[in-house]
């Protein structure tokens, strides 16, 4: 397991030598989504407002922010579930040129087939801190706030050094989650074991 | 008579409170976790959650940027006097929510399910939830829990009814299914509380859970010795898969199993689960007849546990 810090743009020989289980702590330009940004792009065939070439970062995250004194405040930040968005997740691979997504969970096999085409890798913070984590982050600005409200509008937000973030799926599309599904299934035998649930056991079909 | 000016003040710290502080038995299963944890990565995450967890309430800042749904539980002394009845007690509520929304202390989070039509205040159609018990005396207890999303959006919270055929062994099978799928890549959060309930009808199952999950203390345990079993069972035997922090492996898995019943009807069994967040946030509030006003840790919502 190594460390990384990376600076967006992120390369493709960046995220290339990332490894299941690396840790990475990112600088630069990125930005956030959820599903309305993309349902408002992909399905409702809206032009994204700003260029992604040197911004090819996108944090999967709900920010609360809150307006004072006429400049943007950032209160609280947890990335958040992935595998919800993966009905636009290879087409925002894909189109946007994304090396790196960062949100919670996983993704899923379409969008990690778009991921391995294209060199991009998903990472996920293994704690759920996001006090430990506002210091390492500034607000630039806010696209589609009016479309979109206030925490699925796009946030630009520059970085310095944020993370850890632990990096599970890879380039070469293996998902650390995978391997360890492997673990936990091996150790549910146990657990039916322990609470004696028959190997066998079938429900009742009522339905 | 309990006033509409110190509803709002005590419903809005109310709020505050369960956005920022958590309680001392959550505390107190992250200092265990942290102690028995084996893997290096899995203490480190526990660790800085922890440290996370403490920054909030020197700063009076949020837990989590996810401030879920918001969820209002009600202890009515049966004789309390109200000013402006239950009615003025919920508009105010609602008031409070769109407040703390306002002042940053709640996400704007809820939005039209169908429209997608955000308020951005976090109140609609049947949000803020009220759940009532009504006790004797005069009192009014608030409680504020804020469910958030991924506990409640990735397999932990479920339902089902099996026959009596399938009893014991078929309500452990469900609850360890919904729990092993709810872990997976760190979906719910875990490590947090798995509450589950059983009989009743299924809305009144899964209730139960919710409450369990939400309003019960860890490591309480019921009062009835074969649910008080199925509990320790299900904490100890959950916590072999190895699933840990965020579902990215460690010891711990889940901080504790809080099981509630109602007797239910001879065609078949309920079975509810539902997982509450690592971040469990709940805070409540007693006002007193006499005016005085007290924060108390635990709900205290069954009797006991």
């Amino acid at each position: 397991m190594a460390e990384y810090y990376l600076n967006v743009p992120v390369k493709d020989k960046d995220v290339e030598e990332l490894q299941l289980g690396d840790l990475v702590y990112l600088s630069g330009q990125v930005f956030t989504c959820r599903s309305r940004l993309q349902k408002y792009i992909f399905d409702q065939k809206n032009k994204l407002p700003f260029q992604t070439d040197d911004r090819n970062v996108l944090i999967h995250v709900g920010p609360v922010v809150i307006k004072e004194n006429d400049e943007w405040r950032l209160v609280s930040f947890m990335p958040t579930s992935s595998i919800r968005f993966e009905k636009w997740g290879a087409k925002s691979v894909s189109e946007w040129g994304l090396k790196m997504i960062v949100g919670k969970t996983t993704m899923g096999e379409e969008t990690m087939k778009a991921m391995k085409d294209n060199k991009c890798v998903h990472v996920s913070p293994q704690c759920v801190s996001p006090n430990l984590w506002l210091d390492s982050i500034t607000i630039q600005n806010v696209y589609l706030f009016d479309e979109l409200g206030t925490i699925e509008a796009a946030w630009h937000l520059n970085l310095n050094k944020l993370g850890p973030f632990i990096v599970d799926i890879d380039t070469e599309g293996n998902n650390y989650f995978d391997k360890l599904d492997k673990e936990i299934s091996a150790n549910l035998e146990k657990v039916y074991k322990n609470l004696g649930i028959s190997k066998d056991f079938e429900y009742t079909k009522l339905y | 008579m309990i006033t509409k000016k110190q509803i709002s003040e005590v419903v809005y710290n109310t709020i505050k409170s369960s956005s920022c502080n958590i309680s001392e038995d959550i505390t107190e299963a992250f200092y265990s976790a942290i102690e028995k944890e084996t893997k290096e990565n899995a203490k480190e995450g526990l660790k800085k959650t922890l440290r996370s967890i403490e920054l909030s309430k020197e700063k009076g800042n949020l837990l989590c940027s996810d401030t879920g749904w918001p969820l209002f539980y009600f202890k009515v002394g049966n004789e309390a006097n109200i000013e402006g009845g239950i009615m003025a007690l919920e508009e105010l509520c609602r008031e409070m929510v769109a407040k703390a929304t306002k002042n940053g202390y709640l996400r704007s989070t809820m939005k039209h399910p169908i429209t997608g039509d955000d308020p951005g205040n976090n109140v609609g159609e049947n949000i803020p939830d009220f759940t009532y018990k009504f006790v004797d005396g005069k009192d009014l207890q608030i409680t504020y829990v804020a469910k958030g999303g991924g506990s409640e959006c990735f397999g932990g919270t479920r339902s089902r009814v099996i026959a009596f055929a399938d009893g014991i062994e078929g309500i452990k099978k469900f609850v360890t299914d919904c729990f092993v799928a709810s872990v997976r890549a760190g979906a719910v959060c875990p490590p947090s509380v798995l509450g589950v309930g059983i009989g009743g009808t299924a809305n009144v199952a899964a209730a139960l859970a919710k409450e369990a999950a939400c309003l019960r203390t860890v490591m309480s345990c019921h009062p009835e010795p074969v649910f008080a079993e199925l509990e320790k069972s299900l904490y100890e035997s959950l916590n072999m898969l190895g699933a840990g922090i965020m579902g990215a492996g460690g010891d711990t898995s889940v901080f504790g199993v809080n099981i509630e019943y109602a007797y239910t009807h001879i065609a078949g069994i309920a079975v509810a689960t539902s997982t509450n967040c690592m971040i469990a946030r709940r805070a409540t509030f007693k006002i007193y007849d006499d005016g005085t006003v007290k924060q108390k840790d635990t709900p205290n919502w069954f009797n006991g546990r």
